[in-house]
Parts: structure tokens; C-alpha cells; sequence
């Protein structure tokens, strides 16, 4: 039978970089499909296509048979083709039923509450929220009520195609669950589902098929029951990338720099222990909501939490604000470069010493030449391009970018380095810059804490590794226990998967 | 009495409003014996009718997340037209014709607002000038006047004791728009855009359509409140009802609108601008001077803002307070997962 | 993953980027326009003409010099600076005409304007909405300075110590000019040379960045704030100088050619050319938009024109200029 979906020979280029090289990609209705793939895969370039987020690919998509090509993503939904993102679209303040009928076709004119409430109940029940009080404002249900809410606006403009993308990323047990059985029901209904994830459990546990993309490329989409967790780590992982990262050193590792005593941070489900040395580069292995980012975070007194004290040149205390940080010597660079790591708009010599205004003035007057020094010696640590120090941060690519926003923290001389995703949206010449300065910031005697959700990141350059998963801390593996194998059972089933096999579907 | 008890904890601001309102009102019924009379009851409707549809026009672009600083100028230059072209077209067709002008003013403004993504507070400074001039030109600097003062005092007849056609028109027209608001689709989308544009334009809300409309609606409002005080006084000055703004604003906030965007409704724009003209009225009985009724009304609003932001601060903790036990519930899950696989086998 | 609302964005831009090019040449032709009126105005380019031009600047730019430091900082607009000189100009008035002299009428009033000003601040610091703050303030503030002077008129004889920076001048520039000039050229110095307005642009530009390498709006606030106060406050000096006199409605309604004082100084932020979102622009800006205005108007004013044709052209100016400085920051955002 033909697909319901079909992709055939993909490719989408962004400049220089190849985000998708051919790529074939189906779906037959009533299945639950997986696609999984390391970060920088291809994973999020297709989905946007298949949602009419993009459409300057080359290749056809077919639905039911007939090539289309969605100019945006409402004539993508008009087709029939949803996409649950993972950044929220529900107004907090309006109830559920609200939210459900916020837009899209069949939204009605006239309404009111309890109308909407009448009207939603039918899509809230699939997706299992017919308990939930239609009612309530949103922002008063839990994430995982949330999501499923999401889902349910989605479900109201009645879709051939559900796109998940990671949508138990924030989720606990419970409230995954759920999603779970609503992708089984909605799939028994006839839906098709392109479920998103990392997580291999759920992976094993409801799709029918599994299509990985790895470096741009697919391959055939595997039976589900065919495959098991190592064969399809291996099927993601593939070949190594050589030489990217620096070596690891000999030497003994020194005393503890740092120490983290039972910081809690608000959103995560436990206190976090562990201590970090002069020299080492430790890794924080975990996915999306596993509290790797948190822990940075609390530390570096950018996030509020509950309890804990980090101990640190002789003192113990937990900094109330990042200020409180930087004066100590702990530089902490976010996920999130364009929200808090640069000044977009100002030059890159002003982004360079911003930590450290009072290193490069004098009497509150700013010495400029103290200034360009420093910005060219940062600057040519990190190899960026000294020539364009007086254009706007903004005009940098991505890689440039993320080395401006890490190379900043060289001005306050830190002894710890915190830095989540370091390598996020870079290219790969860039990659192994990164971590060549992070390698020798280390064994000039700093302490260096990374944390990542790509494994090749985390085995190639962590000397040392603790894992996270739904915000607990789950492991530690030394030098000798790293690798790609171990990293991924610990951040994706540290409890072990269910022997249960996947229920079968037609 | 637990409903009433739910209803206040559910819509705090708006409560605060309502008891805001009385507590004004009560003063001075008590304190001067003019107030709760007839007439005065008749005087503030009439009051209320002006600066009611201004309160009105505010406290939709504050919840749509925006505002509307050239509201005065429009107003006034309804006016001028009104009374400028009542002699030869008859008081209801200017009146039609001003009307006109100013609502597609607004929606041309709420079009490029959204259209150019530039923020309406920036915009409307522009059109504020702007409008002013039109309106210079068109009374051509002068004073308009009417020439027959009696042609539109239908407008002021006494209809049930307290109000008057042009007082019942907007009260009309809050209840339209109230409907509007709570139960359209399109009322809901100006909801969504003030209080959540970035979550409303992931859920494929495009911010060009209710932009127009609560621009349209201001300029409506404007229009229909200008032409009631020109036909009124049978008057108009082209750079007059600039205090509209600040008195409107004023009015929004005490009503319960939340400078976040997002929160507030057509039945606390009422309740906010009947506080205004309670205060307003009594004070002018008690002989005040206008400065003080400002300064009065500066401390009314500091009262109402003290109050909204420490409901805000409460309903963050209480967020705060969601967040930790959501994860509490969490860890009862998966600590029982983690111990159950820890278990020797 | 993708971010719907960049989407949107995106296509919105390239709409707006075919639009733009109408919109550069209508401008660019309403500038000739102007610049035609310039060189055919009578008496325009004549040294007392210019003087004119920028005594006449002078006030509204002092004050927007103030606004900017505000706006700069990502902290939006003060709604109270004239309300901030009406209480001021009623302090320095009765202090002067209490007998206490120049310098101590002058302090006092700075110091009024400081605490007035760092009190805003410390509310918009904690979090408080600009606006609302600073419209609830000028409330409490015209109050204050009408309750003050029981709304009279609050005269002081001449000759009186302020005589010098009211009508004096010196080698030919009135000193309110010359004030101008200074103010205009330390606000400058300031923004460029010293830590303070490093800051400034860097809370501007990116208020979580700037909170994440250390350095705190809130500080920032009460400093801006206190600035634009007190520029307010020299402004009602300077103008109560003149006259001699003071009464808490100098500053409202009819000041100054086109009205409302509140809305020409934050007018004359925008000409300039500075991004309400902060971070962009400088108070060199805001003085050449004040002239630039004043210069607009005075063209008129030799043309003949009467107040509406003046007041239209200054609005469409303002228009023009926030659609023009919005499209051109839109197209030099970077692509990423």
C-alpha cells in the first residue's frame, strides 16, 4: 500500500552546511513511527519541512498520493499535518477549553465557556484528560496536563499526521505514561504518528517502525521488534569523528576545587552531590529536563534553589546571584547564547569585557586601549577573527558567536568554568576549537563542568562523567567506563528497560 | 456567601475595583449632602459617558498588551468635525462621518502596528502629533462653533432620571463589546496577544487581525466620545481632550487591567471609570482645586498598582509553591522506579 | 527544534522588506521636501536664525538628554519629567523668592529632583512598569508642587541671581545655549568614555546578558532615572530664570510650539534615532533630533505657516522616523 506520507530524496542546505543529504522518510496511517538521531542529525530540519515551518528543500513530499508543498505551517495543518513543538503555545491565563479551540479552522466564533468546555471534552477524553476540570486555567495544571493540552488543540483540527517532538522531555513517570497511551489510542484510531524522541524506552515501547537519521543521511525505517537498544545506538552513533577532541591528560588530578553539597535546585527532584577537581573536565551526561543544566545553573547563582551549599575557596555559601559568582572567580556560560551569552547589538570588543568592566578602567573611566588589548588577547585565545573586533556581535555566525560567548569569561581569569551545551549550533572547525581552549583552560589548573545532551560531546571530552535523568542524578563512570554505550543507558534507561515487547500494531 | 468568597479570590483585582468603587462613593454620600442625589447621579452618568468609552478603549489595547497615546487627538479631532459639519449635514450624519473618520484612523493604526511589528506605545506618539495637526486643519485653528447651540441637545434629554441617550449609547456600547470580548473567538485572540504573544503566535494566531480590531475599536470610542462632548458644549478646540488619556489610563487600571497585558474586562473598565467620576464629582462638591483632584487621583492609582502588584507577587509564590510540589509528586514516582531497580536481585 | 515565532517573524520581515524601499523613498523625499524649505525660507541661514534655532532646542533637549539615559538603559520612557519640573520650577521659585540666592535655591532643587527621581527608579528597579510608575509619580508630583504654591504664581524681583543663566549670554550664545551645548557634549562623554554608560548600553542591549556577567538593572534604574530628573529640573531652573517666576502649569498644555512637553521630549528621542528597546543610540542623537525639530518648525514659521501645518509636519516626522529606524535596525539583524 502506498504511504500516507512520503518524502522522497530530501536535501536542505543552509549556506554551507547540508542539514539533509536525500533523505527518505514515509509513514503509513494508523503508525506510530520513531525518529531518533543524535543532536545535528537532521531530525529538526525535517520535521520543519514535513510541518511547512520550510519549504526551500528540494525533493517531493507526497500526501495521500498527491505531491504537496506547504508554504506555512497553517496550510501544512489545513493538509492535515499537525506538530506538537516543545516550546509551549498555550495562553496560561485562559482554561483548558480555551486553550483547545485558541485557534485554527474549526474554532468557533460564538462561544462561550461552557460551550467551548462541550465541545473540547471529545478531544480532551483522547487524550486522557476527561478528568481534568475543562475549566481550569492552564497554568495551573501540571507540565505533563500541559502537554496533553497541547495535544488536544492539535487533535481539534482534526490531523491525518501528529508530529511529537519530544514531548515527554519535561515529564515525569507518570505523565509520560499517559503520553504513551494517548500516542497507542490515537494510533488505533487510524492516526499517524511521528513520535520525536531520546528516549529509548518509550521508543521500544510504542513505535511500530523506527527511522534514524544520523549526519543528514536516513536510512530504511526498521521494525521496532527487530531491533534492540544496542544495535540501534549503534545505528545512531556511527562512525567517530576523529581528532576533534584533545587529548586527555596523565597527570593526577589535583585537590577538590569545588564542591556541591546537596544543591536543590527549584524543578529538579533531588539534592545533587559531587565534586569537580584543578585540572579535570567533568561531564554532566543527561537529556532534555534530566537537571544537567539546572545543577550549572544553581551553581553559578543564575537559578533559585531550594537548599545546598557549594564549597569553594574555603568558603561555603550558594551565590544568590551571578554577580555574587563572578566576583568569586566562577564563570557560567548558558544553553541559550542569544537569550543571556551576548550582546547582539554591541561590538564584539564591548562583549569580550563585559564581565570585567573594572578590570579595563581605571576610576570608573574606561581605559580603551587596556580594553582592545585584552579584547585581541581573548579574542586570539579563542581563535576568533581579531580584524572585525568593532562589528556587532550579531554579524557573527554561529560558531564565532559561541566562541565570543565563552571566550568573555577569560576576562575575569575564573577558576571554574560552567558552560551548558558548549558546542551548540557550531560547526565542527569551531567544535574542536572549543575544546581545545577548554582542554588547556583545565590543565592550566581551572576546573572545567560541561554539561551536553550529545554523547560524542560528553565521551570525547569529559574526563570524568555523572549522569542525570528526569532530574535525579543516576551515575558516575571514570576515564575508563566512557563510552558511547554506557553514556546512553545511563541518561535514557538507568532503571532498565521493560522485557515488555512494544504491542503490536496492523 | 462562598460563592461570593470563590468569585473574589478568583477575580481579586476586579473585587478590589468593586469595593474601591463603593468606598469612593460612600464617602462622599456621607460627607456631603448633594451627592447621592438625583441630579448628581444624572451628572455623573453623563460624565461616565465620555470618559467611560476612553476607559473603555484603554483597558482593551492595555489587555491586548498595548496602548493608545494618540486617543486624545482623535477624539478631538472627532470633535472638531462633528461641530464643524452639524450646520450643513444635521447633527447625525456628521456625527456618522466623524465616527467613520476616526474608527478607520484606529484600525489603520492597529495595521501598522502589527503589520511593521513596531510597538503601538511608539507608534501612537507619532500619531498623537499627528492627529493634532489634522485636526488644527481642519478647524483651520480656529474654535469651531455651532450655529444653532439647541440642534443637538437631544442628546442630553433626561431618559430614566439618570441618563441621557448619549449615556445609554455607551453603556450599549460596553455591553456589545463586553459580549464581544468574553465569548468571540476574535475577543479571545485579544486576550491571547496581551497576555501570551509569544505563545499565541506558536499556536498560529496571526497578531494582524485583533490589532485592527481594538484599534478600531479605540478609534470608535474616540470618535463617539469626542462628538458627544462637541455636540455637547456645541464647541471644539482642535488641541482639547488631551487630558482624556491620562484620565482613561487612570481609569483602566483602577478597574483591575494589568499593565502585563492579558487580564482585565469591559466590566471592570466600567467599574474603574465610575470610581474616576465618583471621586471627580465629589471633590469638585467639596469644592477642590483641579490640582488636587490630579494629585488624588495619582494616589487612587498608586493604591490600585501597590495592590496588583502585591497580588502578583502572591500569585507568584503560589506558582512557585505549583512548581515545587509538581515536583515532589515527580520524585515519589521515580525514587520508588530507582529503588526498585537498586534492590538486589 | 524550530521556533515557531522566529517563523512568523521571518516572513512578516520580507513583507516589510518589500515595503521599505516605498517607505526609504517617501521618506527620502519628504526630506528633500524639508531641505528645499530650509534653503528657500527667508532668513533661514542667517547666524541669528540659527542661534533661534537652537536656543529654542534648548529646553525640550536638555531634557530629552535626561530621557535618553532612561531609554538607553532598556528602562522605556518616564512619563513624569514634566511633572518633575513643575514641582521643580515651584521649589527653585519660592526658594528664590524666600531670599536664599542663587546656589542654594539651585542645590535645593537638584536635590528635590534627585530624591524624586531615585525614588521612580527604585520602583521601575524592582520590577515596576515604567509607564505605571512614572504616570502614577507625575500625579503625586503636580500635586505635590500645586499643593506647594497653592497653584499661584510665585514671582521673585529682578535683578536676581539667576539673571546670568536665564537671560544672559556670553560672546554671543545665550548661556541656556551654551548649557545645552555642555550638557550635550558631558551626557556624550559620559555614554562613551565611562564605566556607568558602558553599562548603560549593555543593560540595554540585553538585560538577561547584562544580569548574567554582573551587572543589575536595578542600580542602573535609579541612576537613569535620577539623571532624567534632574535634567528636568535644570530645564524649570532655567526656565523660571527667564521669567522670573514660577507657577506649577508652566509646563503644560502650550509650551514650546507644539505643545504637550511629555510627549515632545519622548518625540525627540525617537527623531533621533535611539531604539526604545535600549542598547542603541546616544544623546548625541536626541540633541541633533531636539534641533533638528526646532529647526523644522522655525522653516515653517518663516514660511508662514500657521500652527496646524507645523504641528502635522512634526507628527509626520515622527512617524516617519520610527518607521524608518525600525525597518533599517530590522534589516541589519543578523541571520543565524
Amino acid at each position: 500500500m502506498t504511504a500516507l506520507l512520503e518524502l522522497t530524496n530530501i536535501s536542505r542546505s543552509f549556506g554551507a552546511i547540508k542539514a539533509l543529504k536525500s533523505v527518505d522518510f514515509e509513514i503509513n496511517s494508523g503508525e506510530v513511527m520513531g525518529l531518533v538521531g543524535e543532536n545535528g542529525a537532521g531530525k529538526s530540519s525535517l520535521v520543519k519541512i514535513i510541518s511547512g515551518f520550510d519549504d526551500g528543500y528540494t525533493g517531493s513530499l507526497r500526501l495521500n498520493g498527491v505531491v504537496q508543498r506547504f508554504s506555512s505551517p497553517l496550510k501544512a495543518e489545513r493538509s492535515g499535518i499537525a506538530i506538537a513543538q516543545q516550546e509551549l503555545s498555550l495562553i496560561p491565563a485562559m482554561t483548558v477549553a480555551e486553550n483547545v479551540f485558541i485557534s485554527g479552522e474549526k474554532a468557533p466564533i460564538f462561544a462561550t465557556k461552557s460551550s467551548l468546555a462541550r465541545k473540547a471534552a471529545p478531544f480532551l477524553s483522547e487524550v486522557g484528560l476527561e478528568d481534568v476540570d475543562p475549566f481550569l486555567p492552564v497554568e495551573r495544571l501540571s507540565i505533563g496536563e500541559q502537554q496533553l493540552v497541547e495535544v488536544a488543540r492539535l487533535l481539534a483540527q482534526e490531523p491525518q499526521v501528529l508530529i511529537l517532538d519530544e514531548p515527554t522531555a519535561a515529564l515525569g513517570e507518570s505523565d509520560s505514561i499517559r503520553i504513551l497511551g494517548m500516542v497507542r489510542r490515537l494510533a488505533e484510531r487510524g492516526k499517524s504518528i511521528i513520535y520525536v524522541s531520546h528516549r529509548m524506552d518509550e521508543i521500544f515501547k510504542i513505535c511500530n517502525r523506527i527511522t534514524v537519521l544520523r549526519d543528514g543521511q536516513s536510512q530504511e525505517a526498521k521494525d521496532a521488534k527487530r531491533l534492540d537498544v544496542s544495535s540501534l545506538v549503534e545505528l545512531m552513533l556511527g562512525r567517530e569523528l576523529a581528532h576533534m577532541f584533545p587529548a586527555h591528560p596523565k597527570i593526577p588530578r589535583g585537590e577538590a576545587l569545588l564542591e556541591v553539597h546537596n544543591v536543590w535546585p527549584d524543578g529538579t527532584l533531588e539534592p545533587f552531590n559531587f565534586s569537580v577537581f584543578a585540572g579535570e573536565i567533568l561531564g554532566l551526561a543527561g537529556q532534555l529536563g534530566s537537571g544537567s543544566g539546572d545543577i550549572l545553573a544553581a551553581i553559578a547563582g543564575a537559578k533559585r534553589s531550594r537548599e545546598g551549599r557549594i564549597k569553594y575557596k574555603g568558603e561555603s555559601f550558594l551565590p544568590k546571584s551571578p554577580k555574587h559568582a563572578i566576583s568569586r572567580g566562577i564563570a557560567y556560560c548558558s544553553d541559550d547564547r542569544k537569550l543571556d551569552g551576548l550582546f547582539l547589538g554591541r561590538p564584539i570588543v564591548e562583549n569580550l569585557s563585559a564581565p570585567a568592566l573594572s578590570a579595563i578602567s581605571k576610576r570608573g573611566l574606561i581605559k580603551h586601549d587596556k580594553e582592545r588589548s585584552l579584547a585581541l588577547s581573548n579574542a586570539s585565545k579563542f581563535t576568533i577573527d581579531t580584524s572585525r573586533l568593532d562589528n556587532e556581535a550579531g554579524v557573527l555566525s554561529g560558531g564565532n558567536q559561541q566562541k565570543v560567548a565563552l571566550g568573555k569569561w577569560l576576562a575575569i581569569e575564573p577558576n571554574v568554568i560552567l558552560v551548558n551545551e558548549p558546542t551548540r549550533g557550531v560547526d565542527v572547525g569551531a567544535r574542536a576549537e572549543i575544546y581545545g581552549k577548554l582542554r588547556e583552560l583545565a590543565n592550566e589548573g581551572a576546573a572545567v563542568i560541561f554539561a551536553s545532551t550529545d554523547i560524542q560531546e560528553i565521551t570525547g571530552l569529559a574526563d570524568r562523567v555523572i549522569s542525570f535523568y528526569r532530574g535525579m542524578q543516576v551515575g558516575e563512570l571514570q576515564l575508563t567506563e566512557i563510552n558511547p554505550a554506557s553514556v546512553l543507558e545511563q541518561i535514557t534507561h538507568p532503571f532498565g528497560v521493560d522485557d515488555k515487547q512494544p504491542e503490536p500494531h496492523h | 456567601m462562598d460563592k461570593i468568597k470563590n468569585w473574589i479570590v478568583k477575580k481579586p483585582d476586579l473585587s478590589f475595583a468593586i469595593l474601591l468603587a463603593i468606598c469612593v462613593y460612600s464617602y462622599f454620600a456621607f460627607t456631603n449632602d448633594f451627592f447621592a442625589t438625583q441630579r448628581t447621579g444624572y451628572a455623573i452618568m453623563e460624565r461616565f459617558a465620555v470618559l467611560g468609552l476612553v476607559g473603555l478603549a484603554l483597558t482593551l489595547c492595555i489587555i491586548a498588551g498595548e496602548i493608545d497615546l494618540s486617543i486624545g487627538s482623535n477624539a478631538a479631532l472627532a470633535a472638531v468635525i462633528v461641530v464643524r459639519f452639524t450646520d450643513s449635514l444635521g447633527a447625525v450624519t456628521a456625527l456618522l462621518l466623524a465616527i467613520s473618520v476616526s474608527t478607520l484612523i484606529g484600525a489603520i493604526q492597529g495595521y501598522f502596528i502589527a503589520y511593521l511589528r513596531v510597538r503601538a506605545i511608539v507608534l501612537t506618539v507619532g500619531t498623537l502629533m499627528l492627529l493634532r495637526g489634522v485636526a488644527l486643519f481642519a478647524a483651520e485653528e480656529k474654535t469651531v462653533m455651532l450655529t444653532d447651540f439647541r440642534v443637538p441637545d437631544f442628546i442630553s434629554m433626561k431618559v430614566l432620571t439618570f441618563f441621557s441617550p448619549a449615556s445609554l449609547l455607551v453603556i450599549a456600547m460596553f455591553i456589545v463589546v463586553g459580549l464581544f470580548m468574553s465569548f468571540t473567538r476574535y475577543g479571545r485572540e485579544i486576550y491571547a496577544i496581551g497576555g501570551a504573544r509569544k505563545e499565541a503566535t506558536a499556536a498560529g494566531i496571526d497578531i494582524k487581525r485583533p490589532m485592527i480590531i481594538v484599534f478600531a475599536i479605540s478609534g470608535l470610542c474616540a470618535g463617539l466620545g469626542g462628538c458627544i462632548i462637541g455636540l455637547r458644549s456645541g464647541t471644539a478646540q482642535a488641541l482639547g481632550l488631551q487630558y482624556l488619556l491620562l484620565a482613561g489610563t487612570v481609569a483602566a487600571f483602577i478597574g483591575g487591567v494589568s499593565i502585563l497585558g492579558g487580564k482585565g474586562g469591559v466590566f471592570g473598565a466600567a467599574i474603574g471609570t465610575l470610581t474616576v467620576n465618583f471621586l471627580n464629582t465629589g471633590l469638585v462638591f467639596n469644592v477642590t482645586p483641579a490640582f488636587m483632584i490630579q494629585l488624588y487621583l495619582g494616589i487612587l492609582l498608586m493604591i490600585v498598582i501597590m495592590f496588583q502588584t502585591g497580588s502578583r507577587l502572591f500569585e507568584d509564590s503560589q506558582r512557585r509553591r505549583q512548581l515545587l510540589s509538581d515536583v515532589d509528586l515527580r520524585r515519589l514516582d521515580l525514587l520508588i522506579r530507582k529503588q526498585k531497580y537498586q534492590k538486589p536481585p | 527544534m524550530s521556533n515557531i515565532s522566529s517563523y512568523f517573524s521571518s516572513k512578516i520581515d520580507s513583507l516589510a522588506d518589500n515595503y521599505s524601499a516605498l517607505v526609504l523613498g517617501l521618506v527620502v523625499l519628504f526630506f528633500a521636501v524639508f531641505i528645499f524649505g530650509m534653503v528657500t525660507a527667508p532668513n533661514f541661514l542667517t547666524y541669528f536664525n540659527l542661534k533661534t534655532i537652537v536656543r529654542d532646542a534648548a529646553l525640550v533637549g536638555i531634557m530629552a538628554i535626561g530621557l535618553t539615559f532612561v531609554t538607553l538603559s532598556g528602562n522605556f520612557f518616564l512619563l513624569s519629567l514634566k511633572e518633575t519640573a513643575a514641582l521643580a520650577i515651584i521649589a527653585f521659585a519660592t526658594s528664590m523668592s524666600a531670599g536664599y540666592g542663587f546656589e542654594i535655591s539651585f542645590l535645593f532643587t537638584i536635590v528635590i529632583a534627585m530624591l524624586t527621581g531615585s525614588a521612580q527608579g527604585v520602583l521601575i528597579g524592582l520590577g515596576g512598569n515604567p509607564i505605571v510608575v512614572t504616570l502614577g509619580a507625575a500625579g503625586l508630583l503636580y500635586g505635590l508642587g500645586a499643593y506647594w504654591s497653592d497653584n499661584l504664581v510665585v514671582s521673585f524681583r529682578r535683578p536676581h541671581g539667576a539673571e546670568w543663566l536665564g537671560t544672559g549670554s556670553f560672546l554671543g550664545l545665550p548661556n541656556i545655549t551654551i548649557a545645552f551645548i555642555l550638557i550635550a557634549i558631558a551626557a556624550e562623554l559620559t555614554l562613551r568614555f565611562t564605566n556607568f554608560g558602558r553599562q548603560v548600553y549593555l543593560i540595554g542591549a540585553n538585560r538577561a546578558a547584562g544580569r548574567a556577567t554582573g551587572h543589575e538593572n536595578f542600580g542602573m534604574a535609579i541612576k537613569t532615572c535620577t539623571i532624567a530628573s534632574v535634567c528636568a529640573a535644570f530645564v524649570a531652573i532655567a526656565f523660571s530664570a527667564q521669567v522670573s517666576s514660577a507657577q506649577v502649569n508652566y509646563f503644560s498644555s502650550e509650551f514650546g510650539s507644539s505643545g504637550d512637553m511629555t510627549i515632545m521630549v519622548i518625540a525627540t528621542v525617537m527623531v533621533g534615532g535611539n531604539s526604545i528597546m535600549g542598547g542603541y543610540g546616544s544623546t548625541i542623537r536626541s540633541s541633533l533630533g531636539a534641533v533638528f525639530i526646532s529647526s523644522v518648525d522655525n522653516m515653517m514659521v518663516l514660511h508662514g505657516f500657521n500652527s496646524g501645518p507645523r504641528v502635522l509636519a512634526v507628527g509626520l516626522m515622527i512617524v516617519f522616523s520610527i518607521m524608518v529606524f525600525a525597518l533599517v535596525r530590522r534589516g541589519s539583524r543578523s541571520q543565524e
